[in-house]
Formats: C-alpha cells, sequence, structure tokens
C-alpha cells in the first residue's frame, strides 16, 4: 500500500473551498479528515464512498458561500459615462480608429457577401413543393474501372415504373431536341423539352399565363418566360399558334397553352418550350419508346413517401436484367436515384443529366468564400486586439482611477466590451453598406450573375447580430480582460509597463502575416494562371477556323458550292460533330477491355481545317470509302490501349473491326475545365454532315465571316444562320479565369491593406510610446541608421519566423487549391512565393519608415521634458 | 426570542457538549459520542450543522483549539455551553419531568416502547 493513501483525496478540499464560507472551512475539513483516518480498516473504494457521502452532506446553508444577492451589476448612467470616455478616447485616435473600423467594414462586408452566396447557392431548386418525393432516376456503369453514374434511362423503364409500383405516384420522361422555332417572321434555332404531361406538377414552375393541365394536350405548348418575351414580346401569347420545325420535311403547328413565371435566379432545371412526350414521333417518325436499347434524356419519379424510395430501389433488379440483355456494351451495375432537393450538388458527377452542373462548382466556390470572409475577419479583429492592446497604455490612469472609486473588475471588462460592441456595431453597419453598394455588385459583376441579395430578409439580420456579437466578443474579451487584470496600486506608481512586449501580439501579428503570405500567393498564381491558360495550347490549330451548322446534308452542298469560290478559304470540310461542339461517345473493346471513348465524325479534310497534328500513320484518303472500316485516335487513347505502336492494330466497335490508321495529338475539344478525353476519328457519312467548317488565310477571318453569313442568309432565309469562329468556342472560359484573377487581387489588396494597417498602427503606439528612449538615444548621438535599427530589431525575428512557416505552407496549400480547382493549371512555382515574400517585406519596411521619418523631425525638448 | 425551542437533536448534543468540554466538544468526536450514547448515527455535516444552530442560538460559544499535527495540522472548534444553554437545557428537563409526573401509572404500563 502506498503511503500517500492515508491521506484524504485532493479534490475534496479544492471542491469544499470552492464551495463553503472560508471561516468554516478549517474546522470542516479537518473533521472529514480525521474521519478519513478512523476508515483505515475498510477497502479503499468502500472508504472513498463513504468519505465523499460525509462531504456531500456538508452542502448544507451554513457552511455554504452566500450567493450574492441581486446587486444591479451597473447603473445606467454608467453606460452613459462609457459612452462618453468611449467616444473621447476614439476621436482622439483617428488612426487606432480607422484602422479598426475599415477592416472591420470591410470583413464584415465580406462576411455578407458570403452569407448572400450561400443563400442563393442553397437556394437552387428549393422553390420546387414536391423538391424532396421527386427523384431523378440514374444508373451506375462501369466504366473502364470506375463506376460512372449517369443521368439517361432506358426508354421504357418509366412506363414500367409507373405500372409496377404502387407508391410511385407520378413518373415523367424528358426528351430535349434541337428545333427550329418560326413565329411570323421571327425564326431561331431553339431545344424543345417533350415531356409527360405530369411535370408542370412535379415542378412547380407557377406559370404566368394559361393552365398546367394543358400539357396534355399534344398540340399545346408552354414556353418560358424569356421566350414569351422573344417571340411575342409583352403582349398575352395564350392562343397564338406557332410553328416547330422538327427536319426538312417535318414540322407541327403548337398553340400557346401556357407562359411561365420568370423562374428565379438559383435553379438548375428548367426548360424553354414544352411539349407533349408523344409529340416525339412527329420528330423522329423512327422513335421507338419500347426499345430497351436506347436511352431518353430523363426519368424522374415522384413516390408518395420519401422512405419507399428505398423499396423501390432494391425493386430494379429486373430493369437491370431486361437492360443488359438488350445492350450488352452498355452493361449497367444498379439504378439509383437522386433526389431533386440535392440533386443540384451532384449534378457535377453525373453524366448527361438534365441538372445543370454549374451549381456543384458554385458550391466549392460557397466554401472558399466562407473560408475567406472567416480569415479577412480573423485579421480584422487581431488588428483590434493588437492595437487595443497596445494602446492600453495610454488608459492605465483612467482604469486605475475607476477602480478606485469602486469599480470592480466585471465592470471595467463591462465597460471595454461595450466599447467594442459599440465600435463594431458602427464597423457592421458599414460593412452592411459597403456590401450593398460596392462588394455584392462587384462580384456580381466580375462573375456577371445576379444572386438576389435582399436586405429584407429575417435570417440575415439574425446572421448580422451573430456576427456582431461574435466579432465583438472575440475581438474585445482578450484585451478587456487584458486591462482589467491591472493592479491599482501598481497603475499609480507607474510601475505597470506593459503593451510593448506582449507575446499574443507578436503571436497575432505573425499569423496574420502568414495569412496574408497565403493571399498574396494565391492572388499571384491566379494571375499567373490566367496568363498561362490564355497561351496554352488548344493542341489543335483554330485561329483562321470559321463553322457553321447545317441541317442536312443538301444544305452542306449548297453552302460548300458557293463558299468554294471564296479565294480566301483554303479548306473546307464537313462533319457529323465538331470540337467544341458536339460528340458522341461509344465503347470500343480490344484485349477483353473496355474503353469510353469520345468519338467524332469527321471527312478527309477536317484535319487539315482544323489544325489537328498527326504524329504518327495517316490521316483518311481521299477515297473515304476505303476507310470506311479505320480510326484515327489521339494520343491518350494509344497511350489507355497500351499498345506499343497502334497503327496497323484493330479495335472493336459495336462488334465491327476497326484499324488505326493514324495517331493526332491530344488536343482540347472543350474548355480546360475538362480533362482531355480518349477520342478516335471516324469517317462520316455524307448524309449525315451537320457542321461545315473551314480554314481561311491569316486576317480575311472577319471578311469570310461575313460573307459567309451573307450567302447563308440568301440560301437559307428562313433558318437562323449558327456558327462562328473556332477560337470564340470557348472564349468565355477565358473571362472566367481571367475573373479568378481578377477577384483574388483585389482579396489580396485588401488583405494586404489590413495587414499593414495593423503593423502601421502597431509601429506608431509602439513608437509614440518611446518617444523619451529615442530622444534619449539622439542626445547621446545616435543617428537615423540605429533608430531604424532598433526599430526594425523588434519586428525582424518575428518577420523571419512567420515568413518561414508562412511561405512553405502557402505554397502547399496554393498547390492543393489550385488541384482541386483547376483540370489544367499552371505548375506551382516558387516565383509566386518569392514575390509575395517580398511584397510582405517591402510592406514592413514601408511603415517602419514613415516612422523614422518622424522622429527624425520631432522636437527633442518637448520629446525629454517630463510633464 | 422569548422562548427558545430546543430541538430533540440539539438537545442532545447539548448534553453531550456539557459532558464532552472542555478538550473533546468538537464535531467528530460529539459524533462518535451521539453514536455511543444515544446509538444514533448522523453525518459530519449534521453535527456541524447542529452546533451552528445551537450557536446562533446563543446557546454554545465556540474558540478555535491550537494547532495539532494531527488532522493535517488544521484546528478544531471547540464548543462550551453558555449559562443560556444551561438554562435552556434545565428547562427542558423540567417540561418533561413535569409531564411524566401527571401520567397515571396505568396508562403507562400499557405503553410499549418498541
Amino acid at each position: 500500500m502506498k503511503p500517500e493513501s492515508n491521506e484524504p483525496p485532493k479534490q475534496v478540499e479544492l471542491f469544499l473551498s470552492w464551495l463553503c464560507k472560508p471561516d468554516v472551512l478549517e474546522e470542516i475539513l479537518g473533521d472529514l479528515e480525521e474521519y478519513y483516518l478512523e476508515l483505515t480498516e475498510k477497502p479503499r473504494w468502500q472508504r472513498s464512498i463513504l468519505y465523499w457521502f460525509q462531504v456531500m452532506h456538508f452542502l448544507r446553508p451554513f457552511a455554504l458561500k452566500k450567493i450574492s444577492t441581486y446587486r444591479p451589476f451597473n447603473h445606467p448612467p454608467m453606460f452613459r459615462n462609457y459612452y462618453k470616455t468611449s467616444s473621447r478616447n476614439l476621436v482622439r485616435n483617428p488612426l487606432s480608429l480607422f484602422i479598426n473600423i475599415f477592416g472591420l467594414s470591410m470583413a464584415i462586408g465580406v462576411c455578407i457577401l458570403a452569407y448572400g452566396f450561400s443563400q442563393w447557392v442553397n437556394n437552387v431548386d428549393e422553390f420546387h413543393k414536391n423538391k424532396h418525393s421527386v427523384y431523378l432516376t440514374t444508373f451506375f456503369a462501369d466504366r473502364d474501372g470506375t463506376l460512372q453514374q449517369n443521368g439517361l434511362t432506358p426508354r421504357p423503364l418509366g412506363e414500367m415504373l409507373r405500372a409496377d409500383f404502387t407508391s410511385i405516384e407520378r413518373v415523367c420522361r424528358l426528351e430535349d431536341r434541337n428545333v427550329v422555332v418560326k413565329y411570323e417572321d421571327r425564326v431561331f434555332h431553339e431545344q424543345v423539352r417533350f415531356s409527360d404531361p405530369e411535370f408542370l406538377d412535379m415542378f412547380t414552375f407557377p406559370l404566368k399565363w394559361g393552365t398546367k393541365h394543358s400539357l396534355s394536350d399534344l398540340n399545346s405548348i408552354i414556353l418560358s418566360e424569356e421566350m414569351a418575351i422573344k417571340y411575342f414580346g409583352t403582349e398575352n401569347p395564350i392562343g397564338q399558334d406557332v410553328r416547330i420545325i422538327f427536319g426538312e420535311n417535318r414540322s407541327k403547328v403548337f398553340t400557346v397553352a401556357g407562359v411561365a413565371e420568370p423562374f428565379p435566379d438559383a435553379h438548375a432545371i428548367d426548360f424553354d418550350f414544352l411539349v407533349h412526350f408523344d409529340n416525339l414521333i412527329e420528330a423522329e417518325p423512327s422513335y421507338n419508346f419500347n426499345d430497351w436499347g436506347k436511352f431518353v434524356n430523363a426519368t424522374l419519379i415522384q413516390v408518395n413517401n420519401p422512405e419507399n424510395i428505398n423499396t423501390i430501389e432494391r425493386g430494379m433488379g429486373r430493369y437491370k436484367r431486361l437492360q443488359n440483355e438488350a445492350e450488352q456494351d452498355w452493361a449497367i451495375a444498379t439504378f439509383a436515384f437522386e433526389p431533386l432537393a440535392t440533386l443540384y450538388q451532384h449534378s457535377g458527377d453525373i453524366r448527361n443529366t438534365i441538372s445543370s452542373p454549374y451549381y456543384s462548382n458554385n458550391y466549392q466556390a460557397q466554401i472558399i468564400l466562407s473560408i475567406l470572409a472567416l480569415i479577412l475577419l480573423a485579421l480584422a479583429c487581431f488588428n483590434y486586439i493588437n492595437i487595443a492592446i497596445v494602446s492600453a497604455a495610454k488608459r492605465l490612469k483612467e482604469i486605475g482611477l475607476r477602480k478606485v472609486i469602486g469599480a470592480s473588475r466585471q465592470m471595467v471588462i463591462t465597460q471595454f466590451l461595450t466599447e467594442n460592441v459599440f465600435v463594431t456595431l458602427f464597423a457592421l453597419l458599414l460593412g452592411l453598406f459597403l456590401a450593398v453598394t460596392v462588394i455584392i455588385p462587384w462580384f456580381e459583376q466580375i462573375n456577371s450573375f445576379s444572386m438576389e441579395f435582399k436586405l429584407m430578409d429575417h435570417v440575415l439580420w439574425g446572421f448580422l447580430v451573430v456576427v456582431l456579437l461574435f466579432t465583438g466578443v472575440a475581438s474585445g474579451l482578450y484585451p478587456a480582460l487584458y486591462i482589467a487584470r491591472f493592479n491599482v496600486v501598481n497603475i499609480f506608481k507607474g510601475s505597470v509597463r506593459f503593451g510593448r512586449k506582449n507575446p499574443i501580439t507578436k503571436v497575432l501579428l505573425g499569423f496574420q502575416l502568414v495569412l496574408a503570405c497565403l493571399l498574396i500567393v494565391c492572388a499571384i498564381m491566379f494571375t499567373q494562371n490566367s496568363t498561362y491558360i490564355a497561351n496554352r495550347s488548344w493542341g489543335y490549330h483554330p485561329e483562321g477556323a470559321l463553322y457553321t451548322s447545317v441541317h442536312d446534308y443538301s444544305a452542306f452542298e449548297q453552302l460548300k458550292n458557293v463558299m468554294i469560290q471564296n479565294t480566301n478559304i483554303l479548306s473546307v470540310s464537313g462533319s457529323t460533330h465538331h470540337l467544341g461542339r458536339d460528340h458522341t461517345t461509344t465503347v470500343v473493346r480490344n484485349a477483353n477491355r473496355q474503353y469510353e471513348v469520345d468519338q467524332l465524325s469527321v471527312d478527309t479534310h477536317y484535319f487539315e481545317t482544323m489544325g489537328l497534328e498527326v504524329t504518327s500513320g495517316r490521316v483518311f484518303n481521299n477515297h473515304s470509302e476505303s476507310d470506311r472500316l479505320t480510326v484515327i485516335i489521339n494520343k491518350l487513347f494509344a497511350k489507355n490501349l497500351n499498345l506499343e505502336n497502334p497503327i496497323g492494330e484493330l479495335i472493336d466497335i459495336d462488334n465491327t473491326k476497326y484499324e488505326i490508321i493514324g495517331v493526332v495529338d491530344d488536343f482540347h475539344p472543350y474548355s480546360f475545365y475538362h480533362a482531355i478525353q480518349p477520342t478516335l476519328f471516324k469517317i462520316a457519312p455524307e448524309q449525315d454532315y451537320r457542321f461545315l467548317s473551314m480554314k481561311v488565310q491569316v486576317g480575311s477571318e472577319n471578311e469570310t465571316y461575313a460573307t459567309l453569313r451573307n450567302t447563308w442568309a440568301q440560301l437559307f432565309p428562313e433558318i437562323p444562320f449558327q456558327g462562328g469562329y473556332q477560337e470564340d468556342v470557348w472564349g468565355n472560359y477565358f473571362e472566367e479565369v481571367a475573373t479568378h484573377g481578377k477577384f483574388w487581387r483585389i482579396i489580396a489588396l485588401v488583405t494586404i491593406l489590413l495587414a499593414g494597417l495593423g503593423l502601421f498602427g502597431l509601429v506608431t503606439l509602439n513608437v509614440s510610446g518611446r518617444v523619451r528612449e529615442f530622444s534619449v538615444r539622439k542626445v547621446l548621438g545616435a543617428n537615423l541608421k540605429h533608430i531604424s535599427a532598433v526599430i526594425i530589431q523588434q519586428y525582424i525575428l518575428l518577420f523571419a519566423i512567420a515568413l518561414i512557416i508562412g511561405a512553405p505552407l502557402s505554397y502547399f496549400i496554393v498547390a492543393f487549391f489550385f488541384d482541386s480547382v483547376y483540370t489544367y493549371h499552371i505548375p506551382m512555382n516558387i516565383l509566386s512565393v518569392a514575390l509575395s515574400v517580398l511584397i510582405l517585406i517591402i510592406v514592413l519596411l514601408a511603415v517602419v519608415f514613415t516612422q523614422i521619418g518622424k522622429i527624425s523631425k520631432s522636437d527633442l525638448v518637448s520629446g525629454l521634458r517630463v510633464e | 426570542m422569548s422562548k427558545q425551542h430546543l430541538g430533540e437533536l440539539e438537545e442532545l448534543v447539548l448534553l453531550l457538549i456539557i459532558m464532552l468540554e472542555p478538550e473533546d466538544a468538537y464535531g467528530l468526536e460529539i459524533r462518535r459520542a451521539l453514536k455511543e450514547h444515544a446509538s444514533r448515527t448522523i453525518t459530519i455535516g449534521a453535527v456541524h450543522g447542529t452546533v451552528n444552530r445551537l450557536e446562533k442560538k446563543g446557546l454554545v460559544k465556540s474558540h478555535l483549539g491550537g494547532a495539532t499535527d494531527e488532522r493535517g495540522g488544521r484546528r478544531k472548534r471547540l464548543f462550551t455551553i453558555t449559562a443560556h444553554g444551561k438554562s435552556v437545557l434545565r428547562q427542558s428537563r423540567d417540561v418533561k419531568v413535569n409531564l411524566w409526573q401527571q401520567i397515571p401509572e396505568l396508562a403507562l404500563s400499557n405503553l410499549r416502547i418498541t
């Protein structure tokens, strides 16, 4: 047994001294200890229990400390006095006030932006009443080893689901087709959505005019508000007839039966034109509703109770079998249902979904923006804390006096906290003003969207109150506690010296520097990246290339025959698909493996026209017939196939053998957001030509483009022109990347400003507190160099440590950040980090030199005079 | 207060204090004596509560004893009865004796104290 086992548990003393009156404590503890010693015979555990039992019985009124009866914590007149001292104090230090208010209001402004943005993101599709009971049917299929979710569904599935499950209330199939819509002289290419009449019951888009039931009429069409204005102006178009041209000889007249209200800005699913699903037969006479081998764009179901979805999911096995028998190349692994409420978040991962994948990017942006807002808020709070601590020296006498005439510690804390909440409130109002007038409009402008920010939103006000209290307390608590701690006697004796060497100040300043370094590296990288992306090779030569889509082969022939006479044109080609516009996906078998690849069907001149570089083998011959069973692949696909020399190898597409005759360089058909896909080219049958592309002489692009448009207008006055410069195919992608640069530069500027101001405030206060010291130094013969060295010395170690931590940290964080944001981006480089370190050092030097100037001009006599 | 009311436990404790004074009349010892002479086991806290109440009523007075090596060097609070305490005790006894004497023998013989 250990000797100390005869001593009662130590906790008791603490426990009782916390609860009991000090004057009875000694006898109680004495009796308890004696009692404990009496129990030596008993086992330890029993002893403890008995002992604690006795201890707990001391919790009775005579022994407990008096709970102080209610005593007014503070008097209203005192608050008036606080207000007066605070406001005088703030006015006396305009620099500190400016730094605090400016920093806090900027940070709060960005917080409000982040809040508004997340509100906007989370509001996507929120307006649909059935968002929790409507599901999109998707399937997972194995694509070269990974499971890929796909939003398409086998065509007959919808009808079978409706018949087989009683828990499914509604089913809606959707199919989209590109058509030409004609009303009087207004003719445009449009996309029409064929849907089952339940569509408007499941998606509760409110209608401005007409009724949703009209969709069950085969001859009705429902328009979006935007389309109604495009064709009919602001008049009510109900009852008007529009002609929809599906193809060369196929068209149908529809009567407008409804117009939707404007869609809320935050929506991932919408429509331009809605017609009954059975009209697909008109559009495409060969459309077979019962073909398991074919897909429909989307099948949506609405269940009576969301809990039933699991039962339905389990019952999907039989359809999987049906499907996999019909289409072995596209073997489905499982069916899955995606609820409408969260569909927009996942739509980036689902292929071919009707829901815009745009929003899953925003989801990421929302997180980045929130982190950014927190960083800025932290910077501003740190400034506040630092300045408050350092400038407390000026208020020592005030605090001392308050304590002498009876202010308790709590009162002093309250005083400083109220002062702080007051300042924060002011900053909050300014921040709100900044957010509404500057930050949000700026953010909307550079990203060209509208986030529908509303001031009259009770959640926003709740959020603001939280921000106010959080910021007020986070920034004010430490200084208040710190200041209230001082002993009155020491204050008046003058022996309290503080503020200069507070470790907290240093840690906070160092932390600010690290954050600033991180954000500056971000800004530099984003700026570099936009240049890098703009200069990145597409992998082919879009310059001088023009394209237009054509509706059929005869149109292609007519256009080509006219255009070919133009001497500026170097080559003309026809194709079914086109880089940056269209492709199809196909499954290739080789050596028992399946590959999903992008396929483009083109003609023999296409490679020359688009400037695709052939690295080995050859392109299609002029005798296109002989190349019918040959393909040209890109390097990536060659690599995936694991073939040393792919030329002459045979691959299997749809059970037909194709010979690889050439390899082209990897190229980006779409923007750099999309990873390069394994791709193959096939010869397109002439009757399938849908695009005409041409290469023109350098310098004649605009002229030829005008000719192309005129020719089109003469040949096909009925059909709108759809074409452009190949270089513009992804034009706004560059703008978007440049926007990132713009955004981060501003953010970095704000950060530098915040950190710089904080540093400036600190150095200024520090120097002004040491005027006498510097005067003495000057009297003793110190020159400016010495004094600068003395000032810089204080910060140099801190800076060194902060940058040694900050630089590598920024390097890795930004590298990670870029990898997650961009598919292709500028490689991470040391230069950006070095530049950012340099900027911070320049800021430090600039700040210090402003103060040195002040010292050199200061008057020695007034500096040395006491009182 | 004109009339001091004395509780049953208070009365016992008061008697024990007279018995133990001057050396041993402190919390834990009173508790021990209570157990020994009256077969009553109560918590130390209850003893302290009672003597505290007695002191407030002016029936006992207390002082801190000298520090010893026992009890971790903590002092004991030693109680002594006051004159007022003694008279209250006497009164209480007189009331009871008086009552006992008024009860007829016969009635008492049927009383069974278990």
